[in-house]
């Protein structure tokens, strides 16, 4: 950095600068280049758009589309929220633990997930095979092919990416305020609901946009899980940029999505991390937001105050017990959701053992033949090597940059906040296929294409999307007096930094990085585009191998993919407590 | 705009990315070709391994000329960059008939030197194989497949598809492609069901079309986009009587599942070989189309993958149980549907073309 690290922490805003620069180069001109394609430059004219709406199907399946994003984000909210708390207020051991759980599913590749479902729900599947062994169906049950088996493979993606910004933003929720409301009188779900909850809706808000804004862009779940009738408007948007190569067509399509998700996020309040004030001040809020039922159900509340205070003393005598039923039900009900996120998981896992020639479960003999298959093919070891490499790179730039930049929005106006987090997400808000099209553009002006650079960049910008959201929702609930009061004792603004405000965050931070990580090594449709048949990463040669045969290498493939990101948690997870020892600092939910 | 993927050969929709994957990587390695070389895109996986054994390595030995064997395929799109970026850096590409056409129409393509080629190889070349723009490297078809548990060969069982549309006669699970790419769909399949001859169906009556799929819709359980995923659901044994790839059925039967084709009323679709415009090294790449499409060299070829060869004298050399698992095998030939993909690309005066249309009706179609 040229500029000193001190005028940057007064001025932190310009810390978001590497994220925007980055974002504008390799995607902002080229999608530019699009909207203006879109709107049929150089004459200018929304044919292109009036052509899309004359079209009752596009209608028809944009109303779809929000739909089926809005229900699965509420069931991943609705699931994911109790889990998240479970989850937060473990010890510290069992919280990594369940952290590394909840992170288990969405390691596992896209394409061997979506057989495992099939495996599962099929017709000729696993429960169908199970219930008409025990007599009781006789003709298999419709469990594929339908809205709810979309729902099930959406919220089983979904989950992780709700529950990860609602822990972090838990677990730096100061738990003796609800010790402090349970001395007051409050019962547990009354100190929950008045205290915990609205605590927690910086969480549920980063949670429930990035869930939103990525159902949007869904497209192989419902093509592959749902019936002729539950497509997406990606799934539209797909096949036109497979089948025509008409960019102004397939671009206004795409901006007609980004145009909901823009929509949703000026609703609902763009600014994932609103911190709090010095004083406390309210965060500010979306529209709808103000109108969540905690502020309605609190003035209702207020009018129960004197039958509560005659509560109050009979609770006193016996004071704890209440919550040790719905603890345990919360633990049942968090077991039962993680055997859900990781079953697929290891549906494909045995897979990879089969003997057979074919997916199978239960696979009708067991054999190492898959993983001999792929460690002694080099072409297989060197894509997993590549990706490793990419996905390494990829999180620690995403990781830092997008860090800066949440700490930087963290300490801004709420406008610009607002704008900048949502110019910074926008990789992941809009379907897949519009990014690597746009990225390919804006990396063949450099002669990328075909290099590692070129895909460590084109990963990025979607990585670092994933590091703002989640460090922003840690810093949400940031307590900024706490930096004042660390330089009120003479500490430098870097020493503040580094011994207070990083090590608070540092549970974000970690969080942004596995899913910059992750989003890297998962990665197959900007690559294909960007790997410009010269490199290829693992999801890659998965593809190739896969136009042919369907063969259990790529379970074997998926289960090791599994493995290692898991592997890689787990060393980052010793890193962060020896860092932490040395720092003697609390993590924020530490003390119970 | 015609449609191009190559779903044969795809596996999934996010796949289709692929297609606009471009080569400039290739481009800087392009400068140190030498006279003697031609660059073949030959395809991925086991496709990839047969177009090697069979030609590259072949030709070589009898040329002298090097062989780049590319080991992924091509698109519209990317013959479209490298034509408008005169960036050409691949001297014979194996596409899609459906890719071809818009290609050709283009002038992207080299005129193929058919002087070179031998009279009694251009005599086995089927009609629809010799065309200006490429020779066609290889066909495929859409066949129906019968689950032999169902459908044993001695009980009566649907023969056409007017038979397979016929639920009350032939009950049964029933599982047809998706039309959500328009190129490819369940389209012909449909008028036949309806009773259009064969060599009428062309210009299709999209009206037509849907009402003939409005019959069988409530009876199909799945609408399948890939070929992996057709594979699966055959191997499953989910459906009684289903359509499907030729080449997907024919890797279950090799193993052993209870299925079997019907090929009468296959709908034949292939691939060319053919020059991008501008390549280095013309005339290397006719030399090497010529022997790709030899009777001979095809017949190695169909005994590595069960492709058929366009080249029916190929079938003279062909052992007879793998030429019957062939789709351009002379029985089976006669009795099945090229595929037009000109009028799939022909656009009207709104600009969109017949592919667009098909895509737009099963949209709204599938809501409905």
């Amino acid at each position: 950095m040229l500029v000193s690290p001190l005028s940057l922490l007064r001025r932190p805003q310009w810390l978001s600068l590497p994220a925007i620069a980055i974002l504008f180069v390799a995607f902002g001109l080229p999608i530019a280049w699009l909207f203006l394609d879109s709107l049929a430059a150089p004459n200018y004219s929304l044919a292109y758009y009036k052509a899309f709406f004359a079209q009752p199907a596009n209608i028809r399946v944009l109303f779809q589309t929000v739909e089926i994003s809005a229900i699965a984000t509420a069931i991943s909210l609705a699931i994911g929220y109790p889990v998240a708390y479970f989850i937060a207020r473990s010890s510290r051991r069992l919280r990594m633990a369940l952290i590394v759980l909840v992170v288990i599913p969405y390691l596992t590749s896209l394409l061997a997930r979506t057989y495992a479902w099939i495996v599962i729900l099929g017709d000729q599947g696993l429960i169908n095979n199970l219930l008409r062994d025990l007599g009781i169906i006789s003709r298999p049950l419709a469990l594929i092919y339908n809205r709810g088996a979309v729902y099930v493979g959406m919220v089983h993606i979904m989950l992780p990416m709700m529950i990860l910004p609602l822990v972090s933003v838990m677990m730096g929720i100061d738990r003796s305020l609800m010790s402090a409301a349970r001395s007051m009188g409050a019962r547990p779900f009354a100190a929950f609901w008045r205290v915990f909850m609205p605590l927690s809706l910086p969480g549920v808000r980063s949670g429930c946009l990035l869930v939103f804004v990525l159902c949007l862009g869904f497209y192989i779940t419902p093509a592959s899980l749902g019936g002729l009738k539950d497509a997406m408007l990606s799934t539209f948007i797909a096949a036109q940029a497979t089948s025509s190569f008409d960019m102004a067509r397939t671009a206004a399509a795409a901006f007609v999505l980004l145009g909901i998700a823009l929509l949703v996020l000026a609703l609902f309040g763009a600014d994932l991390g609103s911190a709090a004030g010095p004083g406390g001040t309210a965060p500010r809020r979306g529209l709808l937001a103000r109108l969540l039922p905690a502020g309605l159900l609190r003035r209702i509340g207020e009018s129960a105050t004197p039958w509560r205070a005659s509560r109050w003393k009979a609770e006193l005598n016996r004071s704890g017990h209440a919550s040790r039923i719905p603890g345990r039900l919360l633990a049942l009900g968090a077991g039962l959701v993680i055997t859900f996120l990781l079953f697929p998981g290891i549906v494909v896992v045995v897979m990879s053992f089969s003997g057979g020639t074919f997916l199978e479960f239960p696979p009708s003999s067991l054999s190492l033949q898959w993983y001999r298959s792929f460690f002694s093919d080099p072409s297989w070891t060197g894509a997993a090597w590549t990706s490793v490499r990419i996905a390494a790179v990829v999180a620690l730039f995403a990781t830092v940059i997008g860090s800066l930049a949440a700490y930087a929005l963290s300490r801004s106006g709420p406008r610009l906040r607002g704008a900048v987090t949502l110019l910074l997400i926008t990789p992941i808000t809009i379907p897949v296929i519009v990014v690597g099209i746009a990225v390919y553009l804006g990396l063949v002006q450099f002669n990328l294409i075909g290099t590692m650079s070129g895909i460590i960049i084109a990963h990025t910008l979607g990585a670092i999307g994933y590091a703002v959201v989640i460090v922003q929702a840690t810093l949400a609930n940031f307590d900024t007096r706490l930096e004042r009061a660390a330089m009120s004792m003479r500490a430098g603004p870097m020493r503040t930094f580094r011994r207070v405000t990083l090590p608070l965050i540092f549970p974000g931070i970690l969080g942004g990085a596995v899913f910059a990580f992750i989003h890297s090594f998962d990665e197959v449709v900007i690559s294909s585009l960007v790997s410009g048949m010269s490199l290829r990463t693992l999801p890659l040669k998965m593809w190739e191998n896969m136009r042919h045969q369907i063969d259990p290498t790529i379970a074997a493939v998926a289960s090791l993919m599994m493995l290692l990101p898991v592997i890689w948690m787990v060393a980052i997870y010793v890193n962060w407590q020896i860092g932490n020892r040395a720092a003697r600092l609390p993590d924020g939910g530490d003390n119970t | 705009m015609n449609s191009t993927i190559n779903r044969r050969k795809f596996l999934g929709t996010s796949a289709s990315a692929m297609a606009l994957a471009t080569v400039p990587a290739v481009a800087r390695k392009a400068n140190a070709q030498g006279a003697g070389e031609v660059r073949v895109l030959v395809g991925g996986g086991d496709w990839g391994k047969a177009n090697i054994d069979a030609y590259a390595k072949p030709f070589e030995a009898e040329t002298g000329i090097k062989v780049t064997a590319i080991t992924d395929q091509i698109e519209m799109a990317q013959l479209e960059l490298m034509a408008t970026t005169g960036n050409v850096t691949i001297d014979v590409v194996n596409i899609n008939q459906g890719a071809a056409l818009p290609a050709a129409a283009k002038g992207q393509l080299e005129a193929i030197d058919y002087s070179i080629y031998k009279p009694e190889e251009l005599e086995g070349l089927v009609d629809f194989a010799k065309q200006p723009f490429g020779v066609a490297a290889l066909i495929y078809s859409y066949v129906m497949v019968w689950n032999t548990e169902t459908f044993p060969a001695d009980k009566p069982r649907p023969t056409n598809w007017a038979e397979y549309w016929d639920v009350e006669k032939f009950p049964g699970v029933r599982i047809l492609e998706s039309g959500q790419y328009g190129s490819e769909g369940p389209w012909e399949e449909a008028l036949l069901a309806a009773g259009v001859p064969a060599d009428k169906l062309y210009p299709m009556d999209i009206d037509a079309v849907f009402a003939s799929l409005d019959k069988i819709k409530p009876h199909v359980r799945r609408w399948w986009a890939t070929g992996s995923e057709i594979q699966q659901i055959m191997h499953d044994k989910v459906a009684d009587v289903m359509n499907s790839y030729d080449g997907r059925a024919g890797i279950l039967i090799n193993q052993g599942a209870p299925i079997e084709v019907n090929w009468n009323q296959a709908k034949l679709n292939w691939d060319y070989w053919a020059i991008p415009k501008g390549s280095p090294n013309v005339v290397a790449a006719q030399k090497f189309i010529e022997f790709a499409t030899r009777a001979s060299n095809q017949s190695v070829f169909a005994q590595l993958i069960p492709y058929g060869p366009s080249n029916l004298n190929a079938y003279k050399t062909i052992p007879e149980d793998i030429g019957r698992k062939l789709a351009s095998h002379p029985d089976y030939i006669t009795k099945s549907i090229p595929m037009n993909m000109a009028w799939y690309g022909e656009v009207g005066a709104d600009g969109l073309s017949n592919a667009d249309r098909l895509v737009q009706r099963w949209n709204e179609w599938i809501l409905l």
